[in-house]
């Protein structure tokens, strides 16, 4: 296989049956093991779409992903929900089971190895029980680990949809608008967790950020979408004033967040 | 060159079909706004009928039947007034589907423009409906009068569009309130004349409530006497099939029943509820088709009353089987509960079952983590909900043979003993205010 990469995206395109708009338009880059790559772009350029046809919770139209030299796009389900395990998924609004414990929600992230008889029945294995526990303390949440999810707030409960995933033991992390939803000085630690996660792991982050000061910050690459196209493909210092404007429009103005 | 004949030949047939759908809206607007007339027409014939017998002294045994000429008469009248109301302001035909009639030259058609339509119009579209059905030109009235009907819709998507084009705001004139415009005074008085008429056919009586006043006060009044020895002394003449029956006997077999039919119509709703799901099923056409058929057999069986199961099943088990109060409360819940349930499942956040699916967790594995946790709170209190329906509806389906407390009701009631009616009614009473005090407090309790 020639693919250069960990994760090789070639020509994929996303068109949504109704009205047909094109989220995704002929998308092609590949990204390295241990890269910490972060997606910019205006809200509906195409971000979420991307970061979901990689794992096909939305499939594409066309065009190919590959992981580590599996084509994805291609995989029968029941394969494709096994190429899931590998690749966790941190979502902007959590996503999270609110009326269960944090301890079941971690423990989700176990479901693509648990056999599904065991999963009907609650039952996880104990080393399930004990990662689940050592995900939690990685977070820093292992004390509230039988309180309901909605009882905590928001930057636990990300801090607790990262636990999840990490439970997976990915190889790649998928992260959709991890802060949007959480104040600037919450949104700074929870990227600390990815970054640390990304070095000390390896584990290849794609994260798709509002913020161009946190992407400049966190990433070691940043590829830029503007209307379901790929507008920039480099490192976080090659993006200046025209730049910006090229991607956010003539009108818009960086904002900071420290 | 080849691209504009496609281009202007794609075009040409878009204006052809859109034509033809304006067409197709006209006729149908207009023949509702005919049908309403006929409806007013036919009142009118009603009420002279009506009040022909009750106001006219002396007796008549004929009813008011058109002459030989009232029928073509009628006809016209009314096609008349079908398209006089449709030339002066907004008629409710018009409205209903869509359409509007705006000028083609000036700012608003005058009052003579208006009358001159009607006028062409008496004669364009009888001939248009004996020779050019499928011409979609601008019909000879409209052309004469310099008008077109049109949907309001498109005009207002060209307008927008036009003033896009030209980079102006366009402030959109807000809707005229619906009592000062045609369609909206007709629908009121459409809505006074059934009431009227309704009024009239079921023949409601106001004096007769007075009038008979004295025999209900009676009858309420040794109803209020209850006679509670029947509580506990077993029933001399009423004897079902294992025996005879104290009041209080008949209670506790009632909520029997009631238990036993809310839990198994739980316990069958709950399961058919995601196969009733449109969310949940939408993975697959086969999915789909599953779908509607569980919804069709929850709307279908839903719709069928209690009563009416009860009545199947009392001919089925036996009448006055306790079993065919069960069973027909148990169908009853199943459907009723089902379309619920599915319509909770079908309101649920998606967030949740994406991540379990992001996981790598398949369908069985959603529906158990993401979706069940998010619907059990509003699954508890509907059951329970149900559970009090179920009670109240318990002490009636005695009268078609499904057992339980009603049957004492019933059969006393026909013979005449007002004493132990109300003793039974006594009892319904203190359950039925038990069992929603009861279940309402599990429900504050449980559902959180």
């Amino acid at each position: 296989m020639e693919q250069s990469g960990h994760l090789a995206i070639k020509n994929l395109t996303k068109v949504y049956e109704r009205g047909q708009v094109v989220a995704l338009k002929d998308l092609s880059f590949s990204v390295k093991k241990g890269e910490f790559l972060v997606v910019i772009g205006l809200s509906g350029s195409g971000k979420s779409t991307l970061l979901r046809c990689i794992n096909r919770l939305i499939e594409p139209t066309s065009g190919s992903v590959s992981l580590d030299g599996v084509d994805v796009t291609s995989l029968p389900s029941s394969r494709m929900r096994r190429m899931r395990r590998g690749m966790g998924m941190v979502f902007q609004h959590f996503n999270l089971i609110s009326r269960s414990t944090v301890l079941t929600n971690v423990l989700t992230g176990r479901l693509g190895y648990t056999p599904v008889w065991k999963s009907m029945a609650g039952w996880f294995s104990k080393a399930d029980h004990e990662l689940a526990m050592k995900s939690l303390e990685r977070v820093g949440l292992e004390e509230k680990a039988y309180v309901r999810a909605d009882e905590l707030s928001g930057g636990q409960q990300q801090r607790v949809g990262i636990a999840r995933a990490l439970m997976q033991q990915p190889s790649l992390l998928l992260v959709d608008e991890p802060v949007s939803a959480l104040d600037p000085a919450t949104s700074n630690s929870i990227m600390q967790y990815f970054e640390e996660i990304n070095q000390s792991d390896d584990i290849t982050v794609l994260t798709s950020l509002h913020f161009l000061s946190l992407a400049r910050r966190y990433g070691t690459r940043i590829i830029a979408l503007k209307g379901g196209e790929l507008v920039f493909d480099g490192l976080p210092s090659d993006i200046d004033d025209s730049r910006f404007k090229e991607i956010y429009g003539e009108e818009a103005e960086e904002v900071e967040v420290r | 060159m080849d691209q504009r004949l496609d281009g202007s030949t794609l075009l040409g047939n878009l204006l052809h079909t859109r034509a033809r759908t304006a067409l197709k809206n006209r006729a149908f607007s207009f023949l509702l706004d005919w049908m309403i007339w006929g409806y007013v027409a036919y009142a009118v014939m009603f009420f002279l009928n009506h009040y022909w017998y009750t106001w006219i002294p002396g007796h008549w045994y004929d009813t008011l039947t058109l002459p030989s000429w009232g029928w073509p008469l009628t006809i016209i009248a009314t096609l008349e007034l079908t398209v006089i109301c449709r030339n002066f302001g907004r008629s409710l035909g018009m409205r209903a589907f869509g359409l509007d009639l705006y000028p083609t030259s000036g700012e608003r058609i005058s009052f003579v423009r208006r009358l001159l339509r009607i006028a062409v119009w008496q004669l364009s579209v009888p001939v248009a409906c004996v020779g050019f059905w499928s011409n979609p030109a601008v019909p000879l009235h409209d052309r004469a009068a310099g008008t077109v009907l049109r949907s309001t819709r498109e005009v207002d998507r060209e307008e927008t569009d036009a003033n896009d084009a030209l980079g102006i705001a366009r402030v959109r004139k807000p809707e005229k309130r619906a009592l000062t415009t045609q369609w909206g005074i007709m629908s009121l008085f459409l809505l006074g004349l059934t009431f009227w008429l309704g009024w009239t056919i079921i023949e409601a009586n106001l004096s007769v409530l007075t009038r008979r006043a004295d025999k209900a006060g009676d009858l309420f009044q040794k109803i209020a006497r209850p006679d509670f020895r029947y509580f506990f002394k077993e029933d001399p003449i009423f004897v079902l099939r294992r025996g005879s029956f104290a009041i209080l006997d008949l209670m506790v077999l009632t909520l029997l029943m009631t238990l036993l039919s809310t839990v198994l119509g739980t316990a069958v709703a709950f399961p058919l509820s995601f196969l009733g799901a449109r969310n949940i099923m939408s993975f697959h056409p086969v999915g789909l088709v599953i779908y509607t058929v569980v919804r069709g057999f929850f709307n279908i069986v839903r719709a069928i009353e209690t009563l009416l199961w009860a009545t199947i099943f009392a001919v089925w088990v036996g009448w006055g089987s306790p079993f065919a109060g069960v069973l027909a409360l148990t169908v009853h819940t199943i459907a009723a509960l089902g379309k619920l349930f599915s319509e909770q499942v079908e309101g649920i956040d998606k967030g949740p079952s994406e991540a379990i699916r992001a996981a790598g967790g398949n369908f069985f594995q959603v529906i158990r983590y993401a979706v069940i946790p998010q619907v059990v709170p509003a699954f508890w209190a509907f059951t329970l909900y149900r559970w009090d329906i179920n009670v109240r509806m318990s002490t009636v389906i005695a009268l078609v043979g499904a057992g339980g407390v009603g049957t004492l009701l019933f059969y006393y009631k026909n013979e005449g003993q007002w004493s132990i009616v109300g003793s039974v009614v006594v009892s319904i009473v203190v359950v039925v205010w038990l069992m929603d005090y009861l279940s309402g407090w599990l429900r504050e309790r449980i559902v959180r």
